[in-house]
């Protein structure tokens, strides 16, 4: 009796071990791709093809230098860092602005308004880039960075209005009559007590947006056609050629690509899941 | 220092008329207490007087300016609110300070202002932490700093005690009474508390179904209840109210009388008579109402006892701490004739007895 129960894991151990392990596949089921296309990187496309999976040694840390300076990475990185805060410094006011609307003031046509702002999620992009493309060529704003943003502050507007209006609608109306008392005005009390308060809510979707709007690949790509324009995502279409394909390189491109949204996640997820998650204002 | 002036106001919500036909003036210092259930149209006659709900009809007044279509910032008012409404992401100064920097340019002056205060009311310690570093009664007194910072003209409450426990409550009260007096400074106050509207108070203005029922001093309409919905709301518990039939050089109950002349007889009323005002009698000839008791509380100081009288309603006598009763004794209460109250039986309202 006794040896047996030496021999047998308590539950509690039991269920910790199967949990471990749980955790551990799914790690590498998810970091996977990852560390290979890390490791891609620092190889080179005729190690890759003679061992796919092989480990990076010797190491080529040079082909980064390689895909900054003479693949014109630099320009894609500033076009993409450019496009991409403009574009969520735009969303954030303006969907805050209409969020603040939405979620504090009773006007004519509300229901209808915020009908046809949510009605546009619906439609895949692979359905609206057509009418979108034509659009931009019309009004002058094809293959131009600046049309670029305003495209990417259309999609990801009504998610962002949708995220702060359900927060802001949270605000106690206390707080806003507060401070009409103590003498502000709209628009004060807009960027003194709902920009504030709803901060967990702001930089949830700052985050979101970034993230989203970095590795944005389809718009990019029927939108703009010279390559000085071009954001990283399209920076790995260098490398394809109509023959070959430079898979290290592609692999080099990658990773300069997705490093920034890694640590921008490593560092700020946290405040994502808060924001999320966050409860009423007490 | 200011007087508000409410005339003939009104609060329209779409074709429902919330509140009706308010005349109230609050004299320069008067600590006024709006009184009244839920839904009574208090809190929304407050709003109304602070800015924060336009006003269907009738006229407000501060110190004789028309403040109608003035916006709340400009009407020189400090409000409490219930949920206190602190700034969650600014410290308490910055709570306390938030209102006169807007007013104040000199930064130097605001936070001379805001230590004064903070000094004052005890803040001092908290000044740098957030209000969800605060208990309940500390984030009650930064609501009521952010208010005195500002010296405004007018002070508004709306029911500013009731998230605080029992005991806070009390201290609260005391410490709101003597500001009050040292500031001067004109305060309405809403409450659904009658305890707070009794002990507070210079007047108290009960309200009812969005309509003023009775203004007067706490003493007035607790003793001399305009109508029987004040008599009823008013005293804990509160005035027995039963039919009662005029006869000739008296007033009869279903179960005794009492030598009130002047009424036409076979006119019926409602004859009120506070529990405090009944005491038990040995003489059914003199008993204003007999009955069996059927429940007896004790509450150490006093003695509640009803007596089940035939009525809709059991009679309640208190009575001191050594009154002795049993269940289903037969009781005989009699009451001082000049203690009674009488109403219509029709309108509720109150008969005087000068006739």
């Amino acid at each position: 009796m006794a040896r047996s129960d030496r021999a047998r894991l308590s539950p509690a151990a039991l269920r910790m071990t199967a949990l471990l392990l749980l955790i551990a596949l799914y790690t590498a089921y998810s970091a996977g791709p990852f560390v290979w296309v890390a490791m891609m990187s620092l190889r080179t496309t005729t190690e890759i093809a003679a061992s796919p999976y092989g480990l990076p040694w010797p190491a080529h840390p040079e082909k980064f230098a390689a895909a900054w300076f003479d693949s014109n990475y630099d320009t894609y990185f500033a076009n993409s860092v450019g496009i991409v805060l403009a574009a969520v410094a735009i969303l954030t006011v303006v969907g805050a602005m209409a969020a603040h609307a939405f979620a504090r003031y009773r006007f004519r046509f509300k229901g209808l308004i915020y009908f046809v702002i949510f009605s546009t999620i619906i439609f895949p992009p692979q359905v609206t880039v057509i009418g979108l493309f034509q659009t931009m060529v019309e009004f002058g704003l094809y293959n131009s960075r600046v049309g670029l943003v305003l495209v990417y502050v259309a999609i990801q507007l009504p998610i962002t209005i949708y995220i702060l209006e359900a927060f802001f609608a949270r605000i106690p109306r206390d707080l806003f009559e507060a401070a009409r008392i103590d003498g502000y005005g709209e628009w004060a009390i807009f960027w003194r007590i709902s920009m504030p308060v709803a901060l967990p809510a702001i930089s949830t979707t700052v985050i979101l947006n970034t993230i989203l709007l970095w590795n944005e690949f389809l718009y990019a790509v029927v939108l703009i056609t010279d390559d000085d324009k071009r954001t990283l995502p399209l920076g790995v279409l260098r490398f394809l050629g109509d023959q070959l394909e430079d898979v290290g390189m592609i692999a080099t491109g990658l990773m300069i690509a997705i490093v920034p949204v890694v640590l921008i996640y490593v560092f700020f997820s946290e405040r994502l899941i808060q924001g999320m998650t966050a409860g009423a204002v007490k | 220092m200011a007087v508000v002036k409410l005339e003939d106001v009104g609060k329209l919500y779409g074709g429902v008329r919330a509140v009706r036909d308010v005349n109230i003036t609050v004299e320069d210092g008067e600590f006024m207490v709006l009184l009244g259930p839920s839904g009574c149209g208090k809190s929304t006659t407050l709003r109304m007087i602070a800015g924060l709900e336009t006003i269907s009809e009738g006229e407000l007044t501060i110190d004789g300016r028309r403040m109608n279509e003035v916006p709340a910032r400009d009407r020189d008012i400090a409000m409490v609110f219930q949920s206190y409404a602190l700034y969650p992401h600014m410290s308490v100064r910055d709570n306390l300070g938030f209102g006169l920097k807007r007013r104040q340019k000199d930064r130097a002056l605001v936070a001379r202002r805001v230590a004064e205060v903070a000094e004052a009311i005890g803040l001092t310690p908290y000044l740098d932490r957030k209000p969800h570093a605060l208990s309940g009664g500390q984030r009650q007194r930064v609501a009521l700093g952010r208010a005195i910072v500002r010296d405004p003209k007018v002070f508004l409450f709306d029911e500013p005690l009731s998230n605080l426990d029992a005991a806070l409550r009390v201290s609260t009260r005391a410490e709101l009474v003597r500001l009050h007096r040292e500031l001067g400074a004109t305060m309405i106050y809403v409450t659904h508390d009658q305890v707070e509207a009794m002990t507070m108070g210079d007047r108290v203005c009960i309200m009812d179904h969005g309509e003023v029922a009775q203004i007067g001093t706490p003493m007035e309409v607790y003793l001399n209840p305009a109508n029987t919905f004040v008599a009823a709301f008013l005293g804990n518990p509160p005035m027995n109210l039963m039919p009662a039939t005029a006869a000739e050089g008296a007033l009869r109950t279903g179960t005794g009388q009492a030598p009130i002349a002047g009424l036409s007889p076979g006119r019926r009323v409602t004859l009120g008579v506070r529990p405090e005002d009944l005491a038990v009698t040995d003489d059914p000839a003199r008993a204003l109402v007999s009955g069996r008791v059927t429940q007896v509380e004790a509450l150490g100081a006093e003695t509640l006892i009803h007596v089940a009288t035939g009525d809709e309603k059991p009679v309640i006598l208190r009575s001191g701490r050594a009154a002795q009763a049993r269940l289903d004794e037969t009781l005989h209460l009699a009451a001082d004739p000049a203690a009674l109250r009488l109403f219509d039986i029709e309108t509720g309202r109150a008969i005087s007895r000068e006739m």
